[in-house]
């Protein structure tokens, strides 16, 4: 196992060092000048240009440039925002909690509901709700999410007017900013009003969350139906029914935990696509986390924001899909069989 | 009538043959299959048949509703927008550059994907840890990050969503296909076939390619699909297709302005690729459990 862990952690290097490579790269193809894009300084004077070209290398070699960007962006020397001329740095940790709540609560939604479904889906036998179950999680994993964003915004919003469809809490609480985790800030904040206002952020989460975790749902229900039918069919099941287990034992501890492990690789599979809904319904529903911020650098032309967004977002999704990984050879002995294979 | 056969040997269909029945056999997969061949025929023929001009602006007639609407004129088949264009024949002439673009940018990225996967399932040790962890960065990066860097450094516009997109999709036509070379390449049959003397040429295409062209095939409808809505998000942001353009997400994002009272405007394009998406995932579906029984 430790040679493995050590092969993830090279594995993770790597990419990680191959990401900044393109981003480098990436940096020297924005059409604005080449300190400009690093720093983010429109007009620098004459001391900030040789403390750029000192701290990017811009004097040395290509191989000294890439180690020197490496050495400012991971030691969180982002520059400042072209646009709000703050550090960018300071406006990423303002945003990632908004985009870490958003997706918690939207994967605990997805799997708290996609698993139980996928296991009845999976044991039912009649043809009817396995038809409506297929039908249902196809349409899902095909619909548009921006176009669900809107359809939900304008009925549920709009039309019925039962939800806020814009932003993480109503303008008029005034809630201290500790965590940056405005479901558990409200819990705690010592005012009044804190219930009423964590009432309100659970309202405002509710139609993103919804939105963004149909995607993860409907591929969690595929996937946990398909497996749960493939372990059911297991000697080791019949074994646990011919010894007389109920059906609940039999499925919650012989079955699931076996089923799950398919279900926690897909997990990994769809971090990039999850990604990208998650951007798309920050904007739609303004929730201010990186998405948002992200498209809005992009509109602005806001190189420094571009780059260490994406330079951020992506180290994240290789981060967590290694830790999948790790998680999944870790829990599946399995998999183990073909590790020190030649591969 | 006597029997003209005289062996009475059931005819053993082909490998072809035998997927296309597993296949019709479901009624859900075969809809979609002449649903994908139906928008086929818009995306090559829709000009012709569209009875406007996308960009063709009617004064007299702007925001109307949909034909079965009582305000509704069936002139104007599925309304106009709030510049008097007719959405039905912006949708015909959309199919072209949403459904289209879809197609080529996954032809594209499986030719590429395919060479590189191939290369790297079939050699050994670092070569092929290179080749298939080479585009591991890529993949990490979700297709709408990556359209954000090109948009970055190109500018806005529906040739940078080739790049965009199709890098974003290469890696995956990689990484499955030199996973299922890889996990080929293990079993007995194929040491049995290097033990009766063929070279590497000959494995690859003749002993292993045929267990592989199924996973292709999934692989290629899960592409088109992903394609198709990474696209038309894409042009939804305003970062691929740009306003006039009649791209279905370009369509929905000009459409929101008008949402509270002109909500077809954003339903008819939303509903076009929701419809499109559903045919080439139920083509994929019935295609994955058809050719699952052949492999077992």
């Amino acid at each position: 196992m430790a040679k493995y862990l050590l092969r993830r952690l090279n594995l993770f290097l790597a990419t990680s060092a191959v990401l900044m490579l393109v981003l480098f790269l990436a940096t020297r193809m924005f059409p604005v000048d080449l300190g400009v894009a690093l720093t983010g300084v429109e007009q620098p004077t004459q001391e900030q240009q040789q403390q750029t070209i000192k701290a990017y290398a811009l004097d040395g070699s290509g191989f000294s440039q890439y180690v020197a960007f490496l050495q400012q962006r991971l030691g969180g020397n982002m520059g400042i925002s072209m646009t709000s001329q703050q550090s960018v740095a300071g406006e990423l940790v303002d945003v990632l909690p908004a985009s870490f709540e958003l997706i918690i609560v939207t994967s605990l939604m997805a799997l708290a509901l996609g698993i139980p479904i996928g296991v009845l889906a999976a044991l039912s036998n009649s043809k009817a709700t396995q038809n409506v179950i297929m039908a249902l999680t196809l349409t899902g994993y095909s619909i548009p999410v921006f176009w669900l964003g809107l359809s939900l915004s304008l009925w549920f919003g709009v039309k019925l007017g039962w939800l806020p469809i814009s932003g993480q809490l109503n303008l008029l609480y005034e809630i201290p900013r500790v965590t940056g985790f405005v479901l558990i800030d409200t819990l705690i904040a010592d005012t009044p009003y804190s219930m009423s206002a964590f009432k309100d952020a659970v309202l405002h989460i509710i139609l993103p969350a919804t939105t963004l975790a149909v995607f993860p749902f409907t591929v969690v229900v595929r996937i946990t139906r398909a497996a749960m039918a493939n372990v059911m069919t297991q000697t080791y099941v019949r074994a646990a029914e011919a010894r007389g287990l109920s059906t609940a034992m039999i499925v919650l501890r012989h079955a699931l935990p076996n089923a799950l492990i398919p279900v926690l690789k897909s997990m990994g599979l769809m971090l990039g696509a999850f990604t990208s809904y998650a951007i798309v319904v920050e904007v739609i529903f303004s929730w201010p986390g990186v998405g948002a911020w992200l498209v809005q650098g992009i509109y602005q032309r806001d190189y420094t924001v571009i780059q260490s967004g994406i330079m951020v977002v992506a180290l994240l999704i290789i981060f967590m899909s290694i830790l999948i990984d790790v998680l999944h050879t870790a829990t599946n002995p399995l998999s183990r069989k073909e590790l020190y294979a030649t591969n | 009538m006597p029997r003209i056969s005289i062996y009475q040997e059931d005819h053993i269909p082909s490998p072809s043959r035998r997927l296309w029945e597993a296949f019709s056999a479901n009624p859900f997969a075969l809809a979609g299959f002449w649903a994908v061949i139906f928008l086929l025929i818009i995306a090559l023929f829709g000009p012709l048949i569209a009875p406007y001009s996308p960009e063709m602006q009617d004064p007299k007639a702007m925001l109307l509703p949909p034909s079965w609407d009582p305000a509704g004129t069936v002139e104007h088949f599925l309304g106009t927008d709030d510049l008097g264009r007719d959405i039905f024949s912006r949708l015909l002439y959309g199919a072209q550059l949403t459904f289209g673009m879809a197609l080529l940018i996954v032809a594209t990225a499986l030719g590429l994907g395919f060479v590189i996967g191939a290369l790297s399932g079939m050699t050994r040790g670092l070569k092929s840890s290179v080749l298939s962890h080479l585009l591991d960065a890529l993949l990490s990066i979700p297709s709408l990050l990556m359209a954000i860097l090109v948009v970055a450094v190109t500018g806005p516009g529906l040739e940078n969503i080739f790049w965009a997109v199709g890098l974003a999709l290469t890696p995956q036509f990689v990484r499955a296909i030199h996973q299922a070379i890889h996990e080929e390449l293990q079993k007995e049959y194929v040491t049995a076939a290097r033990l009766d003397g063929a070279n590497s040429l000959q494995i690859f295409w003749y002993v292993i390619m045929p267990n592989v062209w199924d996973t292709v095939i999934i692989q290629t409808t899960l592409a088109i699909s992903a394609a198709i809505l990474d696209i038309a998000a894409l042009g939804f942001l305003g970062l691929g297709a740009q306003a006039p353009s009649p791209e279905w997400g370009a369509m929905v994002s000009q459409g929101v302005d008008n949402l509270l009272i002109a909500p077809w405007l954003v339903t008819l394009p939303g509903l076009a690729i929701l419809f499109t998406v559903l045919a080439i995932n139920l083509v994929g579906d019935g295609l994955r459990s058809a050719l699952t029984p052949i492999r077992n």
